[in-house]
């Protein structure tokens, strides 16, 4: 199969993106893809441009597909509640390794559901913005930033404001503490099947070993949880990118 | 707007008139448009018409490995979407009609009028 061109293929890959991060369907994302790039493998082999296929403006012809595609309700019921899940069990694996113990308070938790649901929604709409644009690298790596920034700047201040001030909420012993610690960890094995992903046990895994590393050596508690955060979101960053490469990368074997 | 949307309807009559000869496959769709002279329509603006005409279930489509390149997607008209191909012909019809007897009217009242 001839290669399509570094524009084709780079229009393929942002038209993805961008029906992803509007929640359409992985399967109808699929078809129409395959289409448009034998397609504009056939038009290339005639000598036509890019435009002639895709017209001026890429972003008018995503918006145009984008509305033809029904919103996908069960793919985000299957996203979301994995991320705030993640999220959670971020948190109470992190507090287990710490004290062995569990104390939220309601702030806290409230706190965290809307800081992740604004987490995934800025995150989506720069995939959008960015895959609409044909934005160059370095400018999607910089806009990529705001979320992961806002996101940390709301999480720190909802640490400290949960760390220095007496809060309401709940606070387990150390067996009950186990006991739901082990519930997550089923659940969250549970899951990553059902979704057919590691990914949430990877970056679980690839947040708290550093934390651990971390401990033994002289930084503070603040410095350790500010590194942790930075970790984890530069991971749910990637793993959007890698959920995008391998769904080409699937095809591009199939095909 | 207006525009686009008449466009739009009138592309559809003509993809479902050039589905129905034969199963055809999108980039095929866009060389007989060109053809036909709808070059500045850029082609890629069959794909979301194809789509909402699936979803309709006006044509159907099926995948076929091909001896060049990557699998196609052949399409093809369903019973309903012969009806919307013969309603489409009517409400043409009537159109150009329309529209001709409109211009040939006013194009000769107004050079009349002019002189």
């Amino acid at each position: 199969m001839p290669e399509l061109s570094k524009e084709s293929r780079r229009f393929i890959d942002d038209l993805r993106l961008y029906l992803f991060s509007s929640g359409k369907n992985d399967q109808e994302i699929k078809e129409i893809a395959e289409e448009l790039e034998a397609h504009l493998e056939e038009a290339e082999r005639n000598g036509k441009p890019i435009e002639q296929v895709v017209g001026e403006s890429p972003r008018e012809y995503m918006e145009m597909i984008s509305s033809e595609m029904k919103f996908d309700k069960k793919a985000w019921l299957k996203y979301v509640p994995l991320i705030i899940f993640g999220a959670i069990s971020f948190s109470v694996i992190g507090q287990l390794m710490e004290n062995m113990r569990l104390s939220y308070s309601y702030v806290f938790v409230g706190g965290s559901l809307a800081v992740s649901i604004l987490f995934i929604l800025l995150v989506f709409s720069v995939f959008k913005y960015t895959a609409s644009r044909q934005v160059s690298r370095v400018k999607e790596f910089l806009l990529m930033m705001i979320p992961i920034f806002v996101n940390m700047v709301l999480f720190m201040a909802l640490i400290f404001w949960d760390m220095y001030t007496e809060l309401p909420g709940i606070e387990l012993g150390v067996t009950a503490s186990m006991i739901v610690g082990a519930i997550l960890f089923v659940i969250l094995i549970g899951i990553s099947v059902w979704a057919k992903t590691a990914v949430l046990l990877v970056m679980l895994a690839a947040v708290h070993v550093p934390d651990l590393l971390l401990k033994m050596t002289s930084l503070g508690l603040e410095a350790r949880l500010i590194t942790g955060l930075l970790a984890t979101y530069a991971m749910i960053g990637l793993y959007f990118f890698y959920t995008v490469k391998k769904m080409k990368k699937t095809e591009a074997v199939e095909g | 707007m207006s525009q686009t949307q008449m466009m739009k309807g009138i592309l559809d009559g003509c993809l479902l008139a050039i589905i129905r000869g034969k199963e055809v496959y999108g980039y095929e769709m866009a060389e007989r448009l060109s053809e036909y002279g709808f070059g500045e329509v850029s082609e890629g603006t069959i794909y979301p018409l194809l789509m909402r005409m699936q979803r309709e279930g006006l044509v159907s489509s099926i995948k076929k490995a091909s001896t060049a390149g990557p699998k196609r997607k052949y399409y093809s008209l369903t019973d309903k979407g012969h009806e919307e191909l013969e309603a489409f012909l009517e409400r043409w019809k009537r159109l150009e009609k329309s529209v001709n007897e409109a211009i040939r009217q006013e194009t000769k009242e107004g050079s009349e009028g002019s002189a």
